[in-house]
Order: structure tokens, then sequence, then C-alpha cells
């Protein structure tokens, strides 16, 4: 799979990848896939921002090698959520989270949880690409470094780059600065930096926000294909993409509540409640 | 207001007034030119003291300028109009030469009068040896628990550094077993000629720095030829240096240190970038010039002007005659109590810097540290030198005026600055990038390690360089230590009495007060100073303006 995804990206004449915008249509498309086991499960999440509740009362399952999109309006606490998975909540002084969050049967609140070692299980990818000033070879091969992982790092960052759909771009320039990439290159480097270390569960706090459409048609297809092997959390202000790379749809509306959350095709075509559906035709958000 | 369709056509838009600004803008231009005439006028007046360029023959002026002016002005229009980063380029590498000479004479000073070379061979080599155990130790038994690999370091660079049992031992009266590296090495190395010893514990460095630059910069390839050059480049200065009656030890420092790079960057600079190439023919007009023209006044016998800066000045110590005074003794003290004080200071302010940023907990205590670093970077010198005294001199005993006592004094006094340019170097690491180490399920001591210091690393040297700046200009804390005015010969240890470069000029001014001496020894003497502070800051800037722009 990995082979052809790299002759694919290579070739710079490929240019037919169509963004669809059509939402049924891309519903249609994404066959549904059979029930898998639940990764990870909250229940009652509260989340505090000194005084100001951003999160009220969130459960929801998670289930494993599948996409599961966040969807919602701006400070809805969307990217709040992904941020409890791996406790990168903890290192803002005024957040304060109240609640359980289980990953496969764990609770990540629990004292006895190393938030340092719960984050080497989830891969975190970030809004605005934000790739070390180093090498290519050495940013992918940070995770392994820092973790110490066993194996040959050369074998590890290549596979790496090939998942993320990178290698053919970027493999005669390895001991180049990661910085000297195109944006949409640097979010790909980035999802390989966060895939290399092998996690379990890989979030993406709206990854493609700051690219184009054509690096975001790219980041969508891989998101796709690493849905087979990862389960993905995806945080995302873009309705068509959720609906066109996800199997699973969270809907957060203003106020920190969990309006919806199910079957990302009946979420966009059969929405229970009002305001879910008057956010996702656009009436408001 | 348009009428019948039509749109009305404008006379004017009329005008709003800007005296107000335009005088405030008038004002602001005023004041800063007023500071930078005024400085000016005083370097340009001290400068004609200490160089005298009129009492040169008019021969002499007519010579470099047909030899050295007119051919770069020339040159340096050409290459402008054609292509501007060129000209950068070739002003750069006769910059690089001018500042490493200088560098290269204080690095030969110190090889020749204050460290010699199989000392610093010794020394690098009780460095060199622990930390490639260690390193080698890391890489080949990473199961090792950090505890038994931090240990095992500790002890490998005291064993090496101290000898066995080192200091430790004589505490409880056992006599030393194994001698330390420093102490080994020059009996080991005493076949070896001291310019090789100066190649392989100088040169070598340098060039595997040069080659790192390089890589960087342009890639591997480019790193190992760059490294390569700068090797060579040393080893010919060694062989060289005597065919032209320079001693091979001091042609060796210079070629290590200032030929080296320069020639790496000259040459690495022209073959990646044929756009600048042309930037070295601006170069080669400045030196060759240069060269050319001393030699034609030379042969001509032409009266070069009756500078008080010549090497008479800068390699011999102070004289009751003005005319045979020197700034050496001077110059030596300045460059140890440097060192003393970045090694001091460095480490010190760096770790503050990172704590404070870093880990700190925001809270009271840390706002009241916060307030008072920024007050003690405001504490006049003299104050610092009555701490000095006090502290190390009547509280702990030490003798005064000593390297160390100095070295120690004027490290206090910029450590408040240290910490400051640190912190604002540390801050101005993306905060993106802490998150994506911390993404990554790093610690906190890995993000500090690998992401933040490596990136706020420039900032932070720029900064100390500049504090150094103004250590290296301080008077009065030494004064108030007891620093000797007058020293006539080199310190050769850390618990040696030294004189350093302000001193010395101020003792000139009062202790010696006397015409000739205002108007040869003084001048001279801030000329030295300003210069060595230039070069300093140079380095500063070069790297500032270096990674801004990345």
């Amino acid at each position: 799979m990995s082979e052809q995804n790299t002759e694919e990206e290579a070739d710079p004449s490929n240019e037919e990848m169509v963004i669809q915008t059509d939402v049924s249509e891309s519903v249609e498309e994404s066959a549904p896939r059979g029930e898998t086991g639940t990764v990870i499960r909250s229940e009652g999440i509260n989340v505090y921002y000194n005084d100001d509740q951003a999160l009220s009362d969130i459960s929801l399952e998670i289930p494993e090698n599948r996409v599961t999109a966040m969807i919602g309006p701006s400070g809805c606490g969307k990217s709040t959520f992904l941020r409890c998975i791996n406790r990168m909540n903890d290192l803002v002084d005024a957040a304060r989270v109240e609640g359980d969050l289980y990953l496969r049967g764990k609770n990540v609140y629990d004292d006895d949880v190393d938030p340092v070692a719960l984050r080497r299980r989830v891969g975190m990818v970030f809004q605005k690409p934000n790739p070390f000033p180093k090498s290519i070879y050495d940013n992918v091969a940070y995770g392994l470094e820092i973790q110490d992982k066993e194996g040959d790092y050369d074998d590890i960052v290549e596979e790496s780059l090939r998942r993320a759909a990178l290698w053919g771009e970027v493999k005669d320039q390895l001991d180049e600065s990661g910085l000297d990439l195109s944006g949409g290159q640097q979010q790909r480097l980035c999802i390989a930096r966060a895939i290399a270390p092998d996690p379990e569960v890989i979030l993406m706090d709206e990854p493609a926000s700051a690219l184009d459409p054509i690096a975001t048609s790219k980041i969508e297809n891989l998101i796709s294909d690493l849905a087979k092997e990862y389960t993905v959390v995806i945080v995302t202000h873009n309705m068509q993409q959720a609906a066109r790379i996800s199997d699973k749809t969270a809907v957060f509306l203003t106020g920190g509540e969990l309006a919806e959350f199910g079957d990302t095709k009946g979420i966009f075509e059969d929405p229970e409640s009002k305001r879910v559906e008057e956010y996702i035709t656009g009436k408001f958000g | 207001m348009a009428t019948e369709g039509q749109t009305e056509i404008l006379e004017s838009f009329g005008q709003v007034n800007k005296t107000a600004g335009r005088l405030f803008q008038y004002l602001l231009q005023t004041a800063t030119a007023f500071g930078i005439i005024v400085l000016a006028f005083l370097l340009l007046f001290v400068t004609n003291d200490a160089i005298q360029p009129l009492t040169a023959d008019p021969g002499w002026h007519l010579t470099f300028f047909l030899t050295l002016v007119v051919p770069t002005l020339a040159v340096g229009t050409y290459v402008y109009r054609r292509n501007r980063d060129a000209l950068v380029f070739g002003v750069m590498v006769v910059g690089l030469l001018v500042v490493s000479l200088m560098f290269s004479g204080g690095a030969a000073l110190v090889l020749i009068d204050i460290v010699q070379p199989d000392t610093w061979a010794g020394i690098s080599l009780a460095f060199l040896v622990p930390a490639g155990l260690v390193v080698g130790l890391q890489r080949y038994s990473r199961q090792l628990p950090f505890l038994v690999r931090f240990g095992t370091a500790v002890v490998l660079f005291y064993a090496s550094l101290l000898g066995v049992p080192g200091p430790l031992g004589a505490l409880v009266g056992v006599s030393q077993v194994l001698p330390n590296t420093v102490d080994i090495a020059p009996s080991l190395l005493s076949g070896v000629p001291e310019w090789l010893l100066v190649v392989g514990f100088l040169g070598v460095p340098i060039a595997l720095g040069v080659g790192a630059y390089f890589r960087s910069v342009h890639g591997t390839e480019a790193g190992r030829s760059a490294a390569g050059v700068a090797v060579l480049a040393t080893v010919a200065g060694g062989l060289l240096g005597p065919l032209v009656g320079v001693d091979p030890l001091p042609a060796t420092t210079i070629a290590a240190v200032a030929v080296g790079p320069t020639g790496a960057y000259a040459v690495g600079g022209g073959i990646s970038d044929p756009d600048v190439r042309e930037g070295l023919l601006v170069a080669g007009a400045l030196v060759g010039g240069a060269l050319v023209g001393a030699l034609a006044v030379e042969t001509v016998g032409f009266v070069g002007p009756q500078a008080w800066v010549d090497y008479q000045f800068l390699t011999s110590a102070h004289s009751r005659n003005a005319i045979d005074a020197g700034l050496y003794p001077a110059i030596g003290g300045s460059i140890l109590l440097m060192v003393t004080v970045a090694v001091l200071s460095f480490p010190v302010g760096v770790g503050a810097a990172v704590y404070l940023e870093e880990y700190a907990p925001e809270n009271r205590f840390k706002r009241f540290v916060d307030v008072n670093i920024s007050n003690l970077a405001g504490v006049p010198s003299v104050v610092y030198g009555l701490l000095g005294l006090g502290v190390f001199v009547t509280y702990l005993g030490q003798p005064t005026g000593t390297v160390a006592i100095g070295g120690a004094t004027l490290g206090l006094l910029i450590l408040p600055i240290v910490i400051i340019s640190s912190r604002e170097a540390i801050r101005s690491v993306p905060n993106e990038q802490r998150q994506a180490s911390y993404g990554m399920g790093a610690t906190k001591w890995q993000t500090v390690r690998n992401v933040v210091l490596p990136n706020a690393f420039p900032g932070i040297l720029t900064g100390t360089i500049l504090a150094l700046g103004r250590a290296i200009g301080e008077t009065a804390p030494l004064i108030m230590i007891g620093a000797p005015s007058v020293v006539f010969s080199l310190p050769t240890e850390f618990t040696a009495k030294a004189s350093a470069m302000p001193l010395q000029v101020f003792a000139w001014a009062s202790l010696f007060a006397s015409e000739e001496f205002y108007t040869q020894a003084v001048p001279a003497g801030v000329v030295v100073l300003v210069a060595v502070l230039l070069a300093m800051n140079s380095v500063a800037i070069v790297l500032r303006n270096r990674y801004q722009r990345d």
C-alpha cells in the first residue's frame, strides 16, 4: 500500500485529487464498516479554565481503527477534549479536568498514571505544522530517541515517511532541515513524526486548517489510510472534511456540551437534535 | 453628491496638518545624530592620537591610495553594480580575517606565555578521554540505568581531571596513586614538537567546528572539505611559518584560528554559491592592495605614520617612558579575566535562566526574583567591587587582586545581564516547539535539552558575548578588589595577580599622568581596548543576524 501511495505522491502530474464538497455524496461513498471495540471511553469529563467551564459532562466512546471526528463552532471545547485524551491540558496552569477518561480500560486521570508515559502511547498532530528546526531524519527519529526505542532507526524513519506519503518527496534530502519543506509537507512530516514510535491512538487538532486545498486533500487521503492501523481522533471545523473522512462524528456546541455523537452518516443525514441540524446546514456557527 | 449619474471630478482632497509630527521627527533625528556624532568624534580624536596618520610621508599615503584605496573602490563598485550580495560576502571575508587575526593574536599570547602547548594538550586530553568513554558507554549500553551511567561519567571525569584518589583521597590522608591526565600528558607528549600539539589540540577542534558549520549550511560533503581545508591550512602554517621568519608556534596558532576558518569560509562560500563568487575579488583587492602597498613602501623607503599602537606597544610591559610602555601584561590579564568570567557566569546564568523560564512555578517568589534580577543589572559596578572585596577578600581570606577574584567579581557583575538575555532567548523559542515535544511523550528535561536549549543557544551566546563586552571594560570593581594597576609579567595561574586593559589605561592617565603618557600611551591603550571590544561584539552581531534571518 505504501509503495503505491508513494508513487502517487511523488508524481506531480497527479493533481486529479478532487476536493469533494458535496456532503451527502461523500457519505454515500464511505461504505459503513463493521463495529470495532472501544479504545477510549470518557465519562462525565468537565474542564474548567480558572472559573470558566470549557467542557461540561462529556461522555463518549471512540472505536478502534476508525476515524472519529469532533466538529463544532469556535470555542466549543472540541480541541480541549482532544487534549484531555493525552493530558496535554496538564501543561496549562489554569486548566482543571474532572471526570474519568479510559484508554483501553485504564483511567488516564488515575493518580498512578504518568502523563509522559501516556503521551508515548498517544501521538498528536497540531493545527500549525511544527517540525523541529532539525533535519527531516532527526524530526522523524525524535520520538524514537526520546523513548529509547529499539530497532533500526533508518528503517523506521523510512517506513514512517512512506506511511505519511512523504518518502518519495524527501528521500534524497533527509539531511536537510524540516523547516525547508512546504506547509503541506511539513504537516505530513509531523504526521510521520507522530507515527514513528508506533502509538495506539493519533490525535489531530485541525491538521489541515493552515493548508491549501491540494495539501488538505493529501492529508485527508492519508488519514483514511492511517485508520487501517491506528485509531484516529480528529478535530476539524470543516464539516465536509468530517463527512468525507470520519466514521463517527461528535458535534460539540457552544458552552462545551456534546450535542450529538454517532455514525457520521447518521449525523449528517438525519441529525436528532434541531440545533445540530441548524449547525450542520450552516444556519449558525 | 454625484449628479445625474455623472461622477463628479474632485479638484483636490485637501490637506491635513502634519507640522507637529514632522517637528517631532526632526527632534528625534537630531537626538540620534547628536549621540552618534559625539561618539564618532571622540573615537576619531583618540584614533588620530594613537595612529598619527599625518606623520607619514605624503608618498606613503599616495602609495597606499594607489594600491589599496583606488583598486578596492573600483572593484567594489563593479561588484556592487552586478550583485550586492557578492559585495557583502567579500566584506564578510575581510571582516572575518581581521577579527580572527585579532583573536589568533590573543590565542598565540596565551599559548606562548600563559598555558604551554603541552599543558593545553593535557587539559584537552583530560576532558576528551572521559568524554569519549562516556559517549561510547551511552551508545553501547542504552539499557543501563541512568544513575549508573551518570555515576560512571562523574567518576571518569574526576579521575581524569584530578587523578586517583585525588583531593578526596587527600582529605582522608591517602596519597595519590595515579596522577591526573593534565600532569601525565606533558611527559607522554614530550617528543612531539609544540606546533604539532597546537595542530592537534587547537587546529583540529576548530576545523571540526568549521566543518560542522559548513555541514549545517551546505551539506555533509561541504562540511568534510571545509574541515579538511582548515586542518591543511594549520599544518601549512606550522611548516611555512619559519620560512617567512615567524616561529612555528605563533604561525600555527594564527593559521588555526584565523587563516583556516577564513579560508574555508571564502572557498566554501565561493564554491557553493557562484552568485557571490565575485565578492572574493573585493577581498582580494583589499588584502592584495595592502600587501602590495606595504611592499612598495618598504622598497621605496617612505616612512609610515608614527603610530603609538604598534608591535612594540602590543608586546611590551609598562615602562617609565611613555615611548617604551606597552600593554602586553594587561592584554594577557584581560584575556584570563574574561575566560574566568565566562566559565563562572555562563553556566550559572544560563542555568538560572532555564530554571526561571521552564521550571519555576508562577508565584510570588518568582515575581520577587524577576524584579530583583532587573534591579541587580542596574547596580553600579563599584558596588559589585565592594561586594567582591567583602566576600572574597575579607570573608574568604583570599589574596587581593588575583585573576580568580577579579573574574569572580566581574562574573557577579554580568550575571544578571547573562540571566536576562538568556531568558529572552529561551522565551523566544516558539511554544509550538515545546508542545510538539511534549506531545511526543518527551519529559521536561528531554524537551529542554533537545528543543529549547538548541533553539535558544545562538541568542544565549549573543547575550553572553555582549555581557562579556561590558565586563572587559570595567575598571571600578578591579580597583576595589585591589588589582594592581601595573604588572610587568603575565599571570600564569588563576591565583596570580593580574592587571587589565582598562586598569592599565586608567593608571597611565592617573598615576603616571604626564604630557607624554596622555598623548601617547593612553590613546593607544584606548584604541586597543575599543578594537578588542568591537571584535567581540562583531561576533555577537553576526551570530544574531544570522539566526534572526533563519
